[in-house]
């Protein structure tokens, strides 16, 4: 018993802590989700569950779920393969592999903000990417990227990838690192090469970082806000609207931060269901096995 | 964590907010009375003052607010300014202690703090003698716009400066080419058919922001077509009134200038300055938007390019008023738990004296809501505009937009469909109506008339 206390002693500032920072803001925002509150006084209506019907038949919400889910199966998948590939890339001792690693790090330390004016003026249609196009012969392929529903989500995911994947190349890169040399090189010895050995060896030996950056990846994606707002403003017509960009609307722009509230807790069940299905369905380690034999 | 910028919808509604609201359970505001006309006590004490900083900035209130120091030695005066003031507002006001005298910029919903009672009426004040000591200081005011800000009779949101909106386009690149300003809807046509065999673009308009092009265009044609009614009607949200003939025949002109190519390329996904910016390199012939346009773009003009005001054209054989006029204000208030009101009151009755708004014509190049006050030497930019206010015999406003936010962004919405061509006219009127239809029925939207 002693013992115990003698812990807990060491355990509370943390707990208290954690429970002042996330605990009760997250019983206050589920509090807030059962009030018709309009965010400019202390006067508050409550309403139940409303919200959270309105929100269930809210097309412009499911819209949005929608969106950031096109965003993670577009822009997640050409994230995670390209990050691959340049990860290996960066992997060798050699002074260009070197400066491909930092190179691809470059984004990652320009601010959202920039990312995103940068690359709308890529997407201009009389920017670079339009004028690249007509240069090589392809004037029938340029399009009004940023402005037809049929390529603005695509375009913001483009962004994203550009932006996202310096940071998924440098995990990978430690992955890579941390697969001892006698494995690969024993699995050389063996004639396993090349996609070979990268389907074998190397992708069921990235098991732990995979996780990691998949599940980061979920989340990141599905808390997009500043790229989308800043490219699109969520248009046209919602094409590219987003979760995140959809509460800013229903918060700052229509006065309903209660509703914006139940957004919020939308988005974190959709983040939060994804991202233990990623878990789940990653839970074991499929070398696990094979070392123990 | 690497990917910054991206918050967190959870923590974001709730820390901040919430800790907002929970500081301002405790705090009791007090309030003191407002000076009687007759007698005026000394005014004292702090008066905070927070102003959105925009194209015109804060310099011309914090000079305003330092001469007026100078007069009530008792006052400490604080002026602070931001370009996204309303999000730093709302947390104050959900905290009852909000600054003694503001002006919360374009993206706060002003009608939101009417309806929680969050602003006192100014009416007594406004009966009260101007800063001259001449008539009231309401009737220094544009009633045309001072109404703008009154909610059942009463006045809580007051006018500074006014914005006209319309058309633009630079006289030199049309003297060049032996162009007209075009007065009318044909004569547009021809002109925008000459313009485009010069390889110009006719014109441009800031795709992202749609309302540029409602302003701008459908709803300045409704009014051209079934008189400012068919417009009042819309905004009153009267049935029918967002599909009626006129607004489908301004939303079939919109359609037709889009269909003969005489809307630029691409500009439907542009973002305001990138739009502005293609008319001010000439890649554009003509654009609409608000009087703001030379300030804002101040930095991005060429040398050589002028820009010049004009009315929307018209429909020849319409019910409307040539001569109409849209305008829009960005309004300032005394919030009802400010602790100094009778100093923000004097403090703003000086601002809009009329050699104070006449200071701000001539240094900001806007007009202003006070009578008067475009009797100086006009900035050339502000020439037209001030014409075209002074000789129309109506003067509107689009207050729908900041009423009904949600309708808006559906109109919106379906505006930025017909201009991508993927729904006709007719769809979009009755997508314009299913959105009115939409905010009649919900009974937690204040409902609001045009007066």
């Amino acid at each position: 018993m002693k013992r115990a206390g003698f812990i807990a002693s060491f355990l509370a500032p943390a707990v208290l802590l954690y429970a002042a920072l996330v605990v009760y803001p997250l019983i206050q925002a589920l509090t807030f989700s059962t009030y018709q509150w309009r965010g400019v006084s202390a006067k508050r209506k409550f309403v139940g569950l409303e919200n959270f019907q309105t929100l269930a038949s809210d097309r412009d919400f499911i819209r949005s779920v929608t969106n950031n889910l096109g965003l993670l199966a577009g822009a997640g998948i050409v994230v995670v393969a390209v990050s691959l590939i340049v990860a290996h890339l960066t992997a060798g001792p050699g002074r260009s592999a070197k400066l491909l690693r930092g190179f691809s790090l470059v984004p990652q330390m320009v601010s959202l903000v920039a990312v995103a004016v940068l690359w709308q003026f890529i997407f201009n249609p009389e920017g670079l990417f339009n004028a690249t196009l007509r240069g090589i012969g392809l004037g029938s392929w340029t399009r009004t990227w940023l402005g037809d529903p049929r390529y603005a989500l695509g375009s913001v995911g483009v962004a994203f990838a550009w932006y996202a994947v310096g940071f998924y190349a440098l995990l990978f890169g430690a992955g890579l690192r941390n697969i001892p040399a006698e494995v690969t090189e024993a699995a050389a010895l063996d004639g396993s090469k090349g996609w070979h050995q990268f389907a074998n060896i190397t992708w069921p030996m990235l098991w732990s970082v995979k996780r990691t950056a998949i599940t980061y990846l979920v989340i990141n994606v599905m808390n997009t806000f500043a790229l989308v707002f800043l490219m699109t403003r969520g248009g046209p017509d919602r094409a590219s609207e987003v979760m995140l960009t959809y509460l800013y609307e229903q918060a700052f722009q229509n006065s309903k931060f209660g509703y914006a509230t139940a957004v919020a807790i939308g988005n974190f069940a959709v983040a939060m269901l994804l991202s233990l299905g990623i878990l789940f369905f990653l839970r074991k380690d499929p070398t696990a096995s094979r070392r123990a034999s | 964590m690497s990917l910054s910028g991206q918050f967190r919808p959870v923590w974001f509604a709730s820390l901040a907010l919430a800790t907002a609201l929970l500081a301002g359970c405790g705090s009791s505001s007090e309030k003191s009375t407002s000076a009687s006309a007759d007698k005026p006590a000394e005014l004292s004490g702090p008066l905070e003052v927070v102003a959105f900083k925009g194209g015109y900035g804060i310099d011309q209130y914090e000079k305003a607010a330092k001469e007026f120091g100078e007069k009530h030695p008792g006052l400490e005066i604080k002026v602070a300014g931001d370009p996204r003031v309303w999000e730093q507002l709302r947390p104050r006001l959900v905290a009852g202690t909000p600054p003694d005298l503001m002006f919360p910029g374009w993206d706060m919903d002003v009608w939101g703090l009417i309806e929680e009672e969050q602003l006192k009426p100014l009416d007594e004040a406004l009966d009260q003698p101007a800063a001259d000591g001449t008539g009231t200081w309401r009737d220094t005011f544009d009633p045309n716009v001072l109404k703008l800000g009154q909610k059942d009779g009463k006045t809580y949101l007051l006018p500074y400066y006014v914005m006209t909106y319309g058309w633009w386009h630079d006289p030199g690149l049309f003297a060049k080419n032996g162009w007209k300003v075009p007065a009318t809807y044909p004569e547009l046509l021809t002109l925008c058919e000459k313009i485009k065999a010069k390889g110009v673009a006719p014109i441009t308009y800031q795709g992202q922001y749609p309302y540029y092009m409602i302003e701008g265009m459908l709803l300045p044609w409704a009014a051209s077509i079934g008189g400012i009614a068919a417009v009042n009607a819309a905004q009153n949200l009267e049935p029918g009134a967002w599909k009626s003939p006129a607004m489908l025949q301004a939303a079939t002109m919109i359609d037709d200038l889009n269909k003969k190519g005489y809307l630029q390329a691409g500009a439907v996904g542009m973002s305001h300055t990138e739009s502005q910016t293609q008319f001010l390199n000439g890649k554009a012939a003509m654009i609409p938007c608000g009087s703001w346009l030379q300030s804002e773009m101040e930095k991005s003009i060429p040398k050589g390019v002028k820009l010049e005001f004009f009315l929307p054209p018209v429909v020849p054989d319409g019910k409307g008023d040539p001569s109409a006029v849209l305008i829009g204000v960005e309004p300032w208030m005394v919030p009802t738990d400010a602790k100094n009101p009778a100093a923000a009151i004097e403090l703003f009755r000086y601002m809009t004296s009329l050699p104070k708004a006449k200071e701000f014509t001539e240094t900001k190049g806007t007009l202003m809501a006070i009578k008067g006050s475009d009797e100086v030497k006009l900035p050339e930019v502000l020439v037209k505009p001030a014409a075209a206010m002074k000789s129309a015999k109506t003067l509107w406003s689009n207050q729908f937009r900041s009423w009904y936010k949600a309708a808006e962004k559906d109109i919106e919405g379906a505006l930025t469909s017909l201009l991508n061509g993927q729904i006709t006219p007719a769809e979009f009127t009755e997508r314009c109506e299913a959105a009115a239809e939409k905010t009649r029925n919900d009974k937690s939207i204040a409902k609001y008339k045009v007066s």
